[in-house]
């Protein structure tokens, strides 16, 4: 009855396109006449220079990189040699000052870092260029680029009128990219470890049994959300992991270098500017204004890579570092999250250690290098930009550049660096004070404002009764204190009043380069600083937790929230748009290969302050899949590593819920039973399938809580399989992952 | 204006014209390389055979008179081009629809789709050989210096020194114009001009009426045809009149006092007239007007007159385009696979502002993984010297034949086309021997191989074994010629096995592969570099068509586009010294160029040069010196000599035969090689034989004809004497000096 086709193998499949499209006459290659048909040959062989097949990454030296994810920004900062360097070498002072702060002050950029869909019409993608493929002559050859683009080569294949289809390129590019198996059982070995068959088994069996540990996954969180079909998370800036972090960073850098092209959306400037032009403030749109203005650039981050969530930063978490720097008439002593803080790496040390002045001579004294020097090695992490130059002995100089104030090069030079090795860093941000002493908002401050129970309290008033909600007030205060006052601008400080004098300056509040407040307290150029969109999404964070606490909603649900066609009714779910917050995530990939008898967690790496802050543990039990007709219920523990069928539910305070699973049995024709294909038609409106896997969310916080107030310095998950029966079942209960979630 | 308008440019970029004495009976420049002429009608318009082919002149002069040379015209095309990335465009045609620019004195400029209602082209042809400064080898090439002495120097005045220019003054014609002379007013051939501003007077300058022994009183004439709806124009140069304001005496091969002659060269434009039609109202009353306007074509040409082309398929060791290209690619990143910075592709090597390009021409250089393709690249040049054996005598004594292209020879096209396959590389110690031997840049005043290396104690001469660009004078001597640096890159990547034998690859099975000119050009460019492949490229003293100046690159706007000056008429420039005299105009490259700059610095009458440049001993014993005095102070240094060094053998033959069976004779038999045969050229030139090409490849032979021995007398065989002449020797050396 199945006919089934016979399997051809990927190089079987790449033989047969090239000889179609060769026909019958084979030029010479080069003497290699029909490479393609001898492996040896087509994997090894040069074509007028050109390697045929890229060498294999993996096995020529281990450069290392190679286990970064292959998508997202591959070639940003990396590859082409910047031609031209000579940008940075230029005197700053030829330079518009405002260059500093609206552009990358990283090398000149060359190339394209935003992964694209390709060039379209025909000549095929541009895209990821760290693939084996993109890296081989004969993909070069059939997509016809240089130097196969007929400058030095015609494209492949020669002598042949026949040209490649896109489909036919794909598919050697993709044989080439999975290793160029040869046999179909190579291309299965591809898939499998070095592990054999049977100890891949053993272990699962023994995962499946909870006689060994399942280890959380590190993949980033937002990839194993997306695997187990579940919203993205934002999760709080100081919560990322190193990856995460990085990617964040490195996107933020790619759209920096855009920013000379005004209508570009990837420009991050370009989104800066939505800002300046078109925010809501003071009144009950503020919050869906901001909703959706972080949910757009957002979605243009995830175009960058998919993973990328806008990381909350949960001010009152900070409040006890702040005590003393905001309630406060000094200025710049304020702290932020470490992520947004500038350091030096130790290739920016080596670029400030290379740096010239202008009489050719280090740009920096013996004295000034081995502090920085120190700085690199112990790894500090600095809140401003001032406070760096002050540890490194390097003084805050201006100069009069055409009457507008600018950097000195010691300046520039170190805040370029700052600037290429975080791009969360921003130089115009003294953090602190603002000379006029006001309170951080506290977690009883917060809490106060989740208590609030009418919309008009806490988001606004409508156009017709405007007025700020409390939220925005909070709000306003951390702008202003993230933003700060500039100790060295004149009307802040004496000395700097002479200064100015003495370089015939006239002080402007709003300048570029030496403003008198940071400009996270400008609502015309805040979103310039990036620290702005996590401020904001902590903002969004405590109107969603507000929404799920109380009823209220802004009053005109159908206003429109410009630049974009969508509504304050549209800006009500963040689910709708998505997403959620959770503090801090871990999740366990499960296999459903075996019925689950027990799952028995590793220690869940969580940091101390999680511990301690979080206000709510839930343990996500993902796509939970039931055998035929044996029903069975799932009981949950903590930190009970031991836990089984006999053990005790009533009065264990490892005990967290039990939960009972309810279906029949499945019958229909063949396949019925099977889990549904992947919705991906866009205009599929039906309901959630009868077989789609279900997901159960367990409030484990109480269990938690007294767990940790009894002293338990880590947490451990079990989940123990019960028959419908009261007995052991291994074939009743099949799921893909467990994850905690810890909410804020 | 968010659409572009069209782009229009006139091809050839720059055109050639030839001499010639006949009265209406002339073909057309031929646009490939070593190949024929393309016959043509009265008016121009070229003969297409029965298959759709050109059809190629193989006679060159008058059918009944063989003291008459056919003119050569030079032909322009308008292409269109419709946006930046269209590199191959298209003719365009009367009647055809293009995106103009309309504009009137009231409106702002517009894009209209206009259909072409006929074509004003406008020529200024000009010579200023007379006034220019004497040609003295490399001087000057950077400049003259204040006292560098001029051509007539008797005239200091500047008005009088401009009545040296031979200026007709521009003509515009058109289809319904169609022909323009550049004669004097008052004479015959003027009287046939239906030009299109004939009422506007010109302060033409012409030389005196009674020079002798030839009146010079035209530069050419301008024919406009349409074929194919195609409208062209057609350049004709001068008669090959030359004349002396005094008793007619040849002193000097390229400085001549009281001469003249009708080369000539100067820019050509052109303006498209085209109609659309548009709404207007009247009062309410709506209705459709056509509006009648032009646009004046973005990208002219130029127009050179050179002498007559008497081996029109015998390629020169190095043609115009390969010079050229050669500057092209590497001040104006013209082809960046070959010379830029790395990666070596288009995106990366397209400077735009003067920083750039100044960033650029520092870092450019030779991409390393450049694969030259053998036929186009590399054999092209390396078949070329085998040919010259029609032309010029090797070896009188021992008749080898070192150019052999034959199995075993030293050019055995198979061996050298072989690339390296599957780590082989048979031919590897061939392709280096050649590239060794070849002269390198700095290797120009070097007769044999330098290279201490070398295995034996003979060393072999280096190739080309040419003359230089100053072989004659201890100012900048630059003694022999080297193949350009592109050529020289092209052959080193061949050496080392990286190249590619299109015939075996792309191009397997293809008829033409060896030949990747064999088909007419279709492109724009194609038609550029095809005209100037049959062009004089090196060496230049002062060179053929035109000179050094093409070394500059400040005399181009982009790539084979001279740089058009705007000059006043009347009034073209004239020397420094003299123009600074009244402040008059003196010339300044940097404007760019005007009528008469590309042609006035070649020998004046062109005869005079022309005749001299067959081969010349050169004094090798110093490297920096052309001419040392032994005996001045009683020297015992041993002298070298380089004996017989042909100067360019596929544009000035030297030694001929008539047949496969004839035996070999002196080209300009019944010309003595001396001051007296210089001008008795000046009336012979037309008497000479074209050669002509049969067969194919390696049995290609080029043949004399249409020699007019009733003029001449019977050729001469070398080493007979007649008369006590001497006829195979320049005496340029004792000229200069």
């Amino acid at each position: 009855m199945s006919a089934r086709k016979k399997r051809v193998s990927l190089y079987d499949q790449v033989k047969n396109t090239l000889n179609e499209i060769q026909g019958s006459t084979v030029p010479s290659y080069q003497g290699l006449h029909a490479f393609w048909l001898d492996p040896e040959v087509f994997l090894n062989a040069s074509l007028y220079g050109q390697r045929l097949i890229a060498p294999d990454p993996n096995e020529s030296s281990g450069s290392g990189s190679h286990g970064a994810t292959s998508n997202g920004g591959s070639c940003c900062g990396g590859g082409a040699k910047p031609a031209a360097d000579s940008a940075n070498d230029e005197n700053p002072v030829t330079n518009p000052a405002v260059a500093a702060v609206m552009q990358p002050p990283t090398e000149t950029f060359i190339g394209d870092c935003w992964p694209s869909g390709g060039s379209g019409g025909g000549s095929g993608g541009g895209g990821s260029t760290n693939q084996r493929s993109a890296a081989s002559a004969i993909i070069i050859g059939l997509k016809g680029q240089y130097p196969f683009d007929g400058s030095i080569f015609p494209p492949l294949l020669w002598d042949t009128d026949k040209k490649a289809t896109t489909q036919q390129i794909e598919l050697i590019a993709g044989w080439i990219d999975a290793g160029c198996p040869l046999t179909i059982a190579e291309e299965d070995d591809a898939h499998s470890g070095a592990k054999s068959l049977v100890e891949v088994r053993n272990d699962m069996l023994a995962l499946a049994h909870g006689e060994k540990l399942h280890k959380a996954s590190d993949a980033k969180t937002n990839h194993t959300t997306k695997k187990s079909k579940a919203l993205h998370i934002r999760k709080e800036i100081s919560n990322l992991t190193p990856e995460e972090l990085k990617t964040y960073r490195d996107a933020l850098s790619c759209m920096y270098t855009y920013n000379d092209f005004w209508q570009d959306e990837r420009s991050f400037d370009f989104w800066a500017r939505i800002h300046t032009n078109s925010c809501q403030h003071g009144w009950e749109q503020f919050g869906p204004w901001h909703r959706l203005y972080l949910y757009f650039f957002e979605q243009k981050l995830q175009d960058y890579d998919d993973s990328i969530t806008i990381p909350y930063w949960s001010w009152s978490e900070y409040a006890d570092a702040n005590k003393t720097t905001f309630n406060n008439t000094q200025y710049d002593l304020g702290v932020l999250p470490d992520a947004v803080g500038c350091f030096l790496t130790a290739e920016g040390l080596i670029t400030l250690k290379e740096a010239k002045g202008a009489n050719g001579k280090s740009l920096y004294s013996a004295s000034q290098i081995s502090k920085l020097e120190s700085i690199q090695k112990k790894g500090t992490i600095y809140n401003s930009g001032l406070r760096f130059l002050k540890a490194a002995g390097i003084p805050y100089e201006i100069i009069n550049n055409n009457g507008e104030a600018a950097w000195a090069e010691k300046v520039r030079t170190v805040y370029n660096v700052l600037r290429k090795d975080n791009a969360l860093w921003f130089p115009n941000r003294w953090p602190g004070a603002m000379g006029n002493p006001t309170t951080y908002p506290t977690k009883a401050d917060i809490k106060n404002l989740l208590s609030l129970e009418t919309w008009s309290d806490f988001g606004g008033g409508p156009s017709y009764d405007h007025h700020f909600g409390s939220l925005e007030k909070v709000h306003n205060g951390m702008h202003n204190f993230s933003g700060g006052t500039n100790p060295n601008y004149p009307a802040n400080n004496k000395k700097w009043e002479k200064i100015y004098a003495d370089l015939g300056l006239t002080p402007d509040m709003q300048s570029q380069e030496n403003p008198q407040y940071g400009w996270m307290t400008d609502n015309r150029v805040t979103a310039f600083d990036p620290l702005f969109w996590s401020h904001h999404s902590n903002v969004d964070r405590i109107w969603a937790k507000w929404q799920e606490l109380h009823n209220g909603q802004p009053e005109e649900l159908n206003g429109v929230l410009a630049p974009w066609s969508m509504t304050v009714g549209d800006a009500m779910s963040i689910k709708k748009l998505g997403y959620k917050y959770v503090r801090h995530y871990v999740h366990h990939q499960v296999s459903t290969d075996f019925g689950l008898v027990k799952f028995n967690s590793e220690k869940i790496k969580v940091s101390k302050s999680t511990l301690e802050h979080h206000k709510k543990l839930e343990i996500k039990i993902h796509r939970v899949q039931r055998g035929n007709l044996p029903n069975a219920s799932i009981r949950v523990f903590l930190n009970d590593p031991n836990a089984n069928i006999d053990t005790p539910t009533q009065g264990n305070e490892h005990f967290v819920e039990e939960v009972s699973l309810f279906h029949g049995s499945c019958y229909g024709g063949p396949g019925h039973c099977n889990l549904p294909l992947d919705k991906t038609r866009l205009n599929d409106h039906r309901n959630i399938h009868h077989h789609e896997p279900r997901n159960y969310i367990i409030d484990a916080t109480k269990t938690a809580q007294k767990l940790l107030n009894d002293g338990a310095k880590d947490l451990t998950v079990q989940l123990v399989t019960v028959g419908i029966h009261g007995k052991p079942i291994d074939n009743a209960v099949f799921i893909e992952g467990v994850s905690l979630n810890f909410l804020d | 204006m968010s659409k572009a308008y069209t782009t229009f440019k006139i091809h050839p970029g720059i055109g050639f014209a030839r001499l010639g004495n006949t009265e209406d009976d002339f073909y057309l420049c031929p646009e490939q390389l070593g190949e024929l002429p393309i016959a043509c009608n009265e008016l121009g318009q070229e003969k297409v055979d029965a298959n759709g082919n050109l059809v190629r002149v193989s006679q060159f002069k008058d059918s009944n008179d063989l003291s008459k040379i056919k003119k050569q015209a030079a032909r322009f095309k308008i292409f269109a081009y419709s946006d930046k990335e269209d590199e191959v465009g298209e003719e365009i045609k009367i009647g055809g629809t293009y995106d103009f620019i309309y504009e009137t004195a009231v409106t702002a400029p517009t894009i209209v789709k206009g259909k072409v209602t006929d074509i004003d082209w406008t020529v200024h042809l000009a010579n200023k050989k007379a006034s220019w400064y004497e040609f003295q080898e490399t001087n000057g090439m950077h400049g003259y210096e204040p006292s560098h002495p001029l051509r007539n120097p008797e005239v200091t005045q500047p008005d009088l020194r401009r009545q040296l220019i031979i200026d007709p003054g521009p003509l515009t014609v058109s289809l319904k114009h169609s022909r323009g002379e550049f004669a004097k007013f008052g004479t015959d051939s003027k009287k046939r001009d239906t030009s299109k501003f004939q009422k506007v007077s010109y302060p033409q300058t012409f030389p005196p009426s009674d020079i002798k022994p030839n009146p010079i009183d035209t530069l050419g004439s301008l024919i406009v045809n349409e074929q194919d709806k195609h409208c062209r124009l057609i350049v004709l140069g001068g008669n090959g009149n030359s004349g002396s304001t005094k008793t007619p005496v040849i002193s000097n091969f390229v400085n001549n006092n009281g001469w003249f002659d009708d080369i000539s060269d100067g820019p050509v434009t052109a303006t498209i007239q085209f109609s659309f039609k548009q709404k207007q109202y009247d009062g309410k009353k709506e209705k459709m007007v056509t509006i009648n306007s032009s646009m004046d074509v973005q990208v002219p040409a130029w127009v050179v007159v050179g002498y007559p082309r008497y081996a029109p398929q015998m390629q020169d060791m190095i043609t115009m385009d390969e010079k050229m290209y050669d500057l092209f690619v590497r001040k104006f990143a013209y082809d960046p696979q070959v010379f830029g910075v790395a990666p070596y592709d288009k995106a990366s090597n397209s400077p735009q502002t003067e920083a750039e390009w100044e960033t650029w021409r520092n870092d450019a250089d030779y991409n390393p993984d450049y694969y030259p393709k053998f036929y186009k690249e590399i054999w092209t040049m390396l078949h070329r010297p085998d040919s010259y054996r029609y032309s010029y005598d090797f070896d009188y004594f021992a008749g080898s034949d070192p150019h052999n292209r034959g199995t075993g020879g030293n050019l055995d096209e198979n061996a050298l086309s072989q690339v390296p396959k599957n780590g082989e590389d048979p031919y590897f110690r061939m392709r280096q021997f050649i590239y060794m031997i070849m002269r390198q840049t700095d290797e120009r005043n070097d007769y044999v191989v330098t290279n201490d290396d070398w295995p034996t104690n003979a060393k072999p001469r280096l190739m080309p074994m040419l003359c230089g660009n100053n072989p004659l004078s201890n100012v900048s001597p630059d003694k022999f010629l080297s193949m350009t640096e592109t050529q020289l890159f092209f052959l080193k990547q061949w050496m080392k096995g990286k190249f590619v034998n299109e015939c075996e690859e792309w191009n397997d099975g293809d008829k033409n592969c060896k030949n990747p000119w064999a088909n007419p050009p279709t492109t724009g460019v194609g038609i550029d570099r095809g005209v100037l492949s049959n062009i004089l490229g090196g060496a230049f003293c002062p060179g053929g068509e035109i000179s050094w100046i093409v070394n500059n690159p400040a005399i181009y706007s982009e790539p084979y586009r001279i740089k058009h000056a705007t000059y006043l008429a009347g009034a073209l420039s004239i020397p420094k010294p003299i123009a600074d005299i009244d402040g008059s105009n003196a010339p300044n490259l940097a404007e760019g160029m005007e009528p008469g700059d590309m042609t006035k610095f070649i020998g004046i009458p062109w005869q005079a040069d022309f005749h001299e440049c067959t081969t010349q001993d050169l004094d090798v014993t110093y490297r920096g010196w052309n001419n040392i005095y032994l005996d001045s102070d009683g020297d015992p240094a041993q002298q070298d000599i380089a004996y017989d060094i042909p100067w360019w053998p596929a544009h000035r033959p030297i030694v001929v035969s008539e047949g496969p069976n004839s035996p070999q004779v002196y080209w300009a038999s019944g010309i003595p090689a001396n001051n007296a045969g210089d001008l008795q050229m000046v009336e012979a030139w037309k008497d000479l034989g074209f050669l002509l090409a049969t067969g194919e490849g390696i049995h290609k032979a080029f043949y004399q004809q249409e020699r007019n021995n009733d003029a001449l007398g019977d050729p001469v065989t070398p080493g007979d004497r007649v008369l006590g002449q001497s006829i195979g020797k320049s005496t340029q050396e004792t000229n200069n000096n």
